[in-house]
């Protein structure tokens, strides 16, 4: 009969999965150098620089777009990237997922229930946390050697970028008008670069808003630009006299990892030109 | 069974109102406005809970939920359909009281206000008077001893008024008690079995149509002298 | 005039299987690791999960056209989806990560205190306009109170992640929330279902309505517990879904003798298939991530409300 050939194949696929699916997912691996997926743009910048390439399975969808990427396109582009559902990374079968803490609750619990190993990574607010996860990073990798490489290539930069003279009153000034708190990288990072924060000095805390008005009634010596919306843009602000505009990337402001570097480069050379 | 009310007070409303209704004709509940023919009615089908007084159905109280609907059919003023739906399904609202589909009862109903043809058409289709007989079949369809209706012929055309209170005195007779809200005292004087004369929540006047609908009555109560002109069963009323 | 409900059923039976098909990764079952976990742990769950989230959705917009008598009406106007979505929020803030039931029930504790809330002032009086006029005002508190948490997000990844939430979707969700929602949401079927007669006998207005021996206390009470239960339930597994409620008994009224008591399981039906069909377009369409649930349905429905009410204009009647 023609059907039976067929059949024996089906029968054949379905035992396949029933064995195939009697393994369990993932084993906890001591394995040398796991295979990670990434789910977030800070953890994929600085993946890229300490896994090997054939361990980095793919990385967030974030990091190919080129608004909120952390690190540069044509180097994201060279890895795949899922939209973060936990289909996909099953589907990739990796031994190590590494994520936000602020991860959709449905995918963790998910993640959870099906026993997959996940490494959270929060918020880096100083400069000290940004080495730890560096370190924490190369280690789940195990590439530790190269963790301390890029830890040096950030302290180099930051050494050369160093200013000690006087701090120069500074506003960043981000999307919607918010200003950075005290807490944060970019805080320690104007402050290393010869910046001090006009608006922590005026005791705005973090994610407050600062209104165009009030900028221009109590103006810093110098307003660093990091978005593209009318009130960063207003061409007021570069007609005001002593006090200098300039833009600033925000893709600088998402993540800490390699983008420091980038960050305290521009910061020094604005600093550099007042 | 009769539907009598003792002593009824609702306040501002009625006051102490006592009436006796038989089965078997249709009474007329007339008066001017803020008489309190409404709410007569509406004590008499338990929808409002007097103060004082009680409505006797059959000599006890008058039940209440389901039972009372399954022997009293009352029709609102304000015919308000919210669903486009058909005239039989309509009509089968009736049925809820009896938790069946009782398709006899509907197709009865149906058939006694010559509706069986128009059964499938939906209501947003038919005439104003098709739509009055349609609302009716719904209360017939649930064989309620008494029928109570709020000024059925409101809305209606002479033609259509005629119709259906020809409709409703055949319903009388087979022994369902029918009372009728209305305005039109014409209609009243010509269809009515028994009316009563409300103003101002009491009871002026009870009897026969010529008895308590007679001239003194309407210029008491109406406050318009008028007088009655025709024959019985077709009298027209003359104001002035 | 076709049945609706074997119809939607049938439709339902192939509509699951073929669902498992659809998703970001093409299955194929020699190579693709986990294909099996995929199916079975994620895959499958979802589908029963929208089917369920849908049913309860459909029924709850067909019994809240019904008690309303108002063909625009959906199950978000009784602030039980916002209430939900508020106790949701709420659990964002106590660390919904300490515990994979917290959201949940955080969501459901919200949806019982709209309901609550909404028996103690329109319940004593029973009457319709009063009822719907607390609804809204409950909708708009909880809307109020929902923006004002979310703009005491700590950070902006935290806010992110709420907003993301209450957009509605069926990602990564698995059995632990088909059993949470399914007895839940079969509970409040079951009671909108008995509130059918009430409903019906509605359509004739209040007074006809307790002339049939309708109590209207009870019948707000099967509305109220009804709704909190089925929209409860799928706010807390799904996040915020819109317009099932609204879009569904239209789509299904014509298939009936249009008594309100008629449309609610097909209705409940209608929406599960109509929630599966949706969900399986969100996985399926070549975006970066998956499209929001919520989103999907809120732009196949503001269209439909659109031509809804072109609709209403051209007839006097619906």
């Amino acid at each position: 009969m023609v059907i039976l050939p067929r059949m024996r194949r089906t029968v054949a696929a379905v035992s396949l999965l029933l064995i195939g699916g009697c393994a369990s997912p993932l084993p906890p691996t001591g394995a040398a150098h796991p295979t990670i997926v990434s789910l977030n743009p800070c953890t994929d910048a600085i993946l890229t620089e300490v896994a090997d390439p054939a361990q980095l399975l793919a990385i967030s969808h974030y990091s190919h777009d080129p608004r909120a990427s952390s690190m540069p396109l044509a180097e994201a582009r060279r890895f795949r990237a899922t939209g973060g559902t936990v289909e996909e990374v099953l589907a990739l079968d990796p031994d190590v997922v590494v994520a936000s803490t602020f991860m959709p609750p449905a995918a963790a619990q998910a993640f959870a229930r099906l026993g997959i190993r996940v490494e959270t990574f929060g918020i880096v607010p100083d400069l000290a946390e940004n080495a730890a996860q560096i370190r924490r990073l190369a280690a789940l990798a195990g590439h530790s050697e190269r963790g301390e490489a890029l830890i040096g290539r950030i302290d180099a930069a930051l050494a050369s970028t160093r200013h000690d003279g006087a701090k120069i009153d500074a506003l960043l000034w981000q999307g919607g008008g918010i200003v950075p708190g005290e807490g944060t990288l970019i805080a320690h990072l104007l402050a290393h670069t010869g910046f001090a924060s006009h608006s922590e000095a005026r005791g705005l805390g973090q994610a407050s808003y600062l209104p165009l008005e009030q900028v221009l009634a109590d103006p810093p010596q110098v307003v660093l630009a990091a978005g593209s919306e009318r009130m960063l843009t207003h061409p007021v602000l570069r007609a005001l006299e002593g006090m200098r505009y300039e833009r600033l990337d925000p893709s600088l402001l998402y993540c800490g990892g390699p983008s420091v570097i980038r960050a305290v480069e521009r910061l020094a050379e604005v600093r550099g030109e007042v | 069974m009769t539907l009598a009310a003792r002593s009824l007070t609702v306040a501002k409303r009625l006051d102490g109102v006592t009436a006796t209704l038989e089965p078997g004709r249709i009474t007329a509940i007339c008066g001017p406005n803020g008489a309190g023919k409404s709410t007569l009615l509406q004590c008499l089908a338990g929808l409002i809970p007097p103060e004082s007084g009680e409505v006797l159905l059959g000599g006890a109280p008058l039940p209440h939920g389901r039972e009372r609907a399954r022997r009293i059919g009352y029709l609102p003023q304000t015919g308000e359909i919210a669903w486009d739906l058909s005239v039989a399904a309509l009509a089968s609202l009736g049925r809820l009281p009896h938790g069946d589909r009782g398709e006899t009862q509907v197709a009865d109903a149906l058939a006694a206000l010559d509706l069986t043809r128009l059964a499938a058409r939906p209501i947003s289709t038919l005439s104003g008077g098709e739509r009055a007989r349609a609302l009716l079949a719904r209360v017939l369809a649930g064989e309620p001893g008494w029928i109570l209706a709020d000024e059925p012929l409101a809305a209606l055309d002479l033609a259509h008024q005629l119709a259906l209170l020809a409709r409703l005195r055949n319903v009388a007779e087979q022994g369902t008690g029918v009372v009728l809200v209305l305005h039109d005292l014409a209609l009243a004087m010509n269809h009515a079995g028994r009316v009563l004369v409300l103003d101002q929540g009491r009871v002026t006047a009870e009897g026969t149509p010529e008895q308590a609908l007679a001239a003194s009555v309407i210029e008491t109560v109406w406050k318009v002298r008028a007088r009655w002109l025709g024959g019985p069963g077709s009298r027209a009323l003359a104001a002035g | 005039m076709t049945r609706p409900i074997p119809l939607f059923t049938l439709l339902i039976l192939l509509a699951i299987p073929l669902s498992l098909l659809a998703g970001r990764v093409w299955l194929d079952p020699w190579s693709t690791p986990n294909a099996v976990v995929i199916l079975a742990e994620l895959r499958l769950p979802r589908a029963f999960l929208a089917v369920i989230v849908g049913a309860g959705l459909g029924a709850a917009g067909a019994a809240m056209q019904g008690y309303l008598r108002n063909p625009l009406a959906d199950p978000g106007l009784f602030g039980i989806a916002p209430g939900a979505a508020l106790g949701a929020v709420a659990s964002f803030w106590f660390g919904y990560a300490a515990s994979a039931w917290l959201l949940p029930v955080f969501a459901l504790a919200g949806a019982g205190g709209a309901t609550a809330l909404l028996a103690l002032i329109a319940g004593r009086s029973a009457g319709v306009a009063l009822f719907t006029l607390a609804g809204m005002m409950i909708a708009s508190l909880a809307g109020a109170l929902m923006s004002l948490a979310i703009s005491l997000a700590p950070n902006a990844f935290a806010m992110s992640e709420i907003v993301t939430w209450l957009m509605g979707a069926l990602t990564d969700r698995g059995w632990a929330e088909v059993r949470l929602a399914a007895p839940l949401t079969v509970a409040g079927i079951v009671l909108l279902r008995f509130a059918g007669p009430g409903l019906d006998a509605l359509t004739l207005g209040e007074p006809a309505a307790r002339s049939l021996g309708v109590s209207p206390a009870r019948l707000q009470w099967l509305l109220i517990l009804g709704t909190g239960l089925t929209v409860g339930a799928g706010v807390a597994v799904a996040g915020i879904v819109g317009f099932v409620g609204l879009i569904v008994p239209h789509l299904v009224r014509p298939l009936t003798d249009r008594r309100p008591s008629s449309l609610i399981v097909p209705s409940a039906l209608a929406g599960a298939l109509l929630v599966l069909v949706a969900d399986c377009v969100c996985r399926v369409l070549p975006l970066v991530t998956e499209l929001r649930l919520g989103i999907a349905l809120s732009l196949v429905g503001a269209p439909f409300f659109l031509w809804l009410l072109l609709r209403m204009r051209r007839e006097a009647w619906l």
